[in-house]
């Protein structure tokens, strides 16, 4: 199952690239899990955005959602730093 | 009308633009933001502020707070322009102009959409400094005013 990660501002920066497709890896079934999957196996940037987990929101479809939320196919699954417009 | 643009903006043209749509607006309210020089709390002079949002979703939150706004106040009709790039010192970032048949519609509904802009769509300023470059962070000032509204509702 294919998915698309977006990263934005300082996250972008962190990970020194605004997307990523990745394939789902088996049994990780919502964000959260994805977060935890990768912090926990790539380390690196997805480590240091783990650790920023309570300033972070995730938007699936460009929706602001739950970290539970179910991954689907083709979803677009964008990792959000703190908002600061107006 | 929501826009997002690098353009500035005409508040006069834009305040024109939503009088023509009919005789029944009694009011219009708008909101402008700019960007300031100092940071009183930072202690830092601003250079220049970089501003990015995430197309797509910014224009679907944008469009929803204002779907709010018209459920909950009787609007005549909104007009949301945010800008993003390159912005300096009093350049202004963001317009809410409100119309409606009355003035207190037109007031909260104004506050309603830049107090809902500023903790929900997705935009992004960082700003460069006489002591560096950093990315701002959200302000709990925001959210409680944007509390403030869920609990009204």
């Amino acid at each position: 199952m294919k998915i698309n990660i977006l990263f934005f501002a300082s996250l972008r920066e962190l990970f020194n690239s605004d997307s990523m497709e990745v394939t789902k890896p088996e049994n990780i079934m919502s964000v959260r899990e994805l977060l935890d999957f990768y912090a926990d196996n790539e380390k690196g940037p997805w480590l240091e955005l783990s650790k920023r987990f309570s300033t972070i929101r995730v938007a699936v479809n460009h929706s602001i959602v739950d970290w539970d939320t179910l991954i689907n196919e083709g979803d677009e699954i964008a990792f959000l730093p703190p908002i600061t417009g107006g | 009308m929501v826009k997002i643009q690098k353009e500035d903006f005409s508040i006069e043209k834009m305040t024109t633009e939503i009088k023509a749509l009919g005789s029944h607006i009694g009011a219009i309210v708008s909101f402008i933001g700019y960007v300031r020089d100092f940071d009183v709390s930072e202690n830092k002079i601003l250079l220049d502020m970089h501003l990015e949002h995430y197309p797509g979703m910014t224009e679907k939150v944008l469009n929803d707070i204002e779907k709010k706004a018209f459920s909950r106040w009787d609007l005549s009709a909104v007009t949301i322009v945010h800008r993003v790039g390159v912005l300096k010192s009093n350049d202004p970032i963001v317009a809410v102009i409100v119309a409606s048949p009355h003035r207190n519609n037109a007031f909260d509904a104004c506050r309603f959409i830049i107090d809902f802009l500023k903790t929900e769509a997705p935009f992004w300023k960082k700003e460069s400094t006489d002591s560096g470059d950093y990315w701002v962070d959200d302000k709990k000032s925001d959210l409680k005013q944007k509390q403030s509204w869920d609990n009204q509702s």
